[in-house]
């Protein structure tokens, strides 16, 4: 069963079409590092995907239902989430506050994830409660950005450059952490990122866009068999 | 002794001004629209209260039906006005000229229903004097003090300690996190300009209470508020209020030394010595 698919999808600011023909599918649980050079269409997708740019053409099909025609709101209610690149935190408000706010508007019932389950996940949140976001560091940030990300009930998160500013090791924790989550509730992600290797690390499949085309699609063994720099 | 009646009458009107303050820094950091229009609600607001008193409506009625006028009206600007120029992807120029053309369509109407003349509340007790020692208060002062007070500390429970309080403070944050995690900024305005505009309806009765009704009177405050909101630095309610208490105080003493009709001037160049060393205000967060 096919969780998210975009068929023939282009978008684009203005008189300037970014993307044209991305076509993809993806299951339940796969992680997908999405790879290109600086303004290949990535984050344009991703908006796209999310909402946030309406689609020139193509279709968007998201847990069988048509969805390019929905608002952001409901393709969040839905369970597709979206951690922006650098700006995934509400920086004036408090580690509780960012999390308080987001779950009372994003947390139901029966939610996979609720403010005790994050805080469990993430421990140093826990610690940080009062601090305010936008004085922590740049790894306890993301970790609040994914957090955030995933209250609620997530199904596919779309993940743009979530390593930015990061030390390498924190770097390979958070991709640990975002592997586990999908691992352990089906979740599918879309992973931009510049940084390759880690990436190709936790990926079941990878994509590489250039100038707004998909140039690659397949496994990340044959990514790294074929001259895979090539296609930057 | 004129120095002390000076302070303290300062005090009174920085009061009332920290709550135009207040309510104008919610809009400007939560929406970005400089709503030149809440001049306007303060205005209507002191109108709305005189009419009721004239036709002897229960006082508490003749204050809480304008705050109430007000916010369904700010309401109304922020969804049919405002968010349908966002829609059309309007430039922050464009939101402006909406605003001041409300504006003054605003003022233009209540200059047409009650005349352009000064108008004075038809009650006994407003200018009642009461002595504290060598200094003299009416009691719309002490309202005044009072009921400011009190919304400046209702503001600040409001803003940290209600879940929708913090929902407008995150929408301000960071608009484009809160559209993807279901904040819903749109819906998000209309309750700040309601809520600003049922705050800025206290200064807009009780101002007036003292020194009569008149249909421009809203601009001049307006101006100062939104000095003391950037001196205070955007986004803080506190530094808002703070600097105009400041600023009304400093303007009233300057007439010990200088004639009234510098007293704008006074507030400017305050103003422009501040940003020089401040730009980013005295309250502002860290970032």
């Amino acid at each position: 069963m096919t969780l998210l698919r975009l068929s023939g999808l282009a978008a684009g600011y203005g008189a300037k079409t970014v993307i044209a023909d991305v076509s993809f599918g993806l299951e339940p649980g796969q992680i997908l590092a999405f790879l290109g050079h600086n303004g290949a269409g990535k984050t344009t997708t991703l908006k796209t995907v999310m909402g946030l740019l309406p689609p020139r053409a193509g279709e968007l099909v998201f847990d069988g239902q048509r969805i390019e025609r929905l608002d952001v709101s409901r393709r969040v209610a839905m369970g597709l989430r979206l951690l922006p690149e650098g700006r995934g935190i509400f920086p004036d408000l408090s580690v509780a506050e960012n999390i308080d706010v987001v779950a009372a508007r994003n947390v139901g019932g029966a939610a996979m994830f609720g403010i005790a389950d994050v805080y469990r996940l993430f421990p140093i949140l826990e610690e940080r409660r009062p601090t305010r976001a936008g004085s922590l560091s740049g790894g306890q940030q993301q970790m609040l950005a994914l957090a955030l990300a995933i209250l609620g009930s997530p199904r596919c998160l779309l993940l743009d450059e979530p390593s930015i500013g990061l030390a390498p090791n924190l770097v390979e924790r958070l991709f640990q952490q975002v592997r586990d989550l999908c691992r352990s509730h089906a979740m599918t992600a879309i992973l931009v990122e510049q940084n390759v290797a880690a990436a190709m690390q936790i990926a079941d499949r990878v994509i590489i866009m250039n100038n707004g085309r998909i140039v690659f699609d397949g496994l990340p063994h044959e990514a790294r068999e074929s001259n895979f720099w090539n296609y930057f | 002794m004129l120095a002390l009646q000076l302070l303290v009458t300062g005090l009174v009107t920085g009061c009332a001004l920290g709550v135009v303050a207040i309510s104008f820094s919610l809009v400007y950091a939560t929406t970005k629209i400089f709503h030149v229009a809440h001049a306007g609600i303060y205005t209507l607001g002191g109108y709305l209260a005189w009419s009721l008193m004239t036709y002897r409506v229960p006082l508490a009625l003749a204050f809480l039906l304008p705050v109430a006028a007000c916010a369904v009206l700010g309401a109304l600007m922020q969804s049919q006005l405002y968010a349908r120029l966002e829609r059309r992807r309007a430039t922050h120029l464009v939101v402006l000229i909406a605003s001041l053309g409300t504006l003054a369509v605003i003022q233009n109407i209540i200059a047409a229903v009650y005349t352009p003349n000064i108008l004075q509340f038809p009650l006994n007790w407003s200018s009642r004097m009461v002595a504290f020692g060598p200094v003299r208060l009416n009691w719309t002062q002490l309202l005044t003090v009072a009921v400011s007070v009190a919304a400046y500390a209702g503001t600040m429970w409001f803003a940290h300690r209600t879940i929708l309080g913090k929902r407008i403070r995150a929408v301000a944050s960071n608009p484009m996190l809160a559209d993807i995690t279901r904040l819903q900024p749109q819906t998000v305005y209309v309750y700040v300009i309601a809520i600003a505009s049922a705050l800025v309806c206290l200064p807009g009765i009780l101002v007036p209470l003292d020194l009569g009704l008149q249909p421009y009177n809203g601009v001049t405050p307006l101006l100062t508020a939104t000095i003391a909101m950037i001196a205070g630095g955007v986004g803080s309610i506190t530094g808002a209020f703070v600097l105009s208490v400041a600023i009304a105080v400093l303007q009233n003493l300057s007439l010990l030394v200088m004639p009234g009709e510098w007293s704008i001037g006074v507030t400017f160049f305050i103003f422009v010595i501040f940003m020089l060393f401040r730009p980013t205000g005295l309250f502002a967060a860290a970032r």
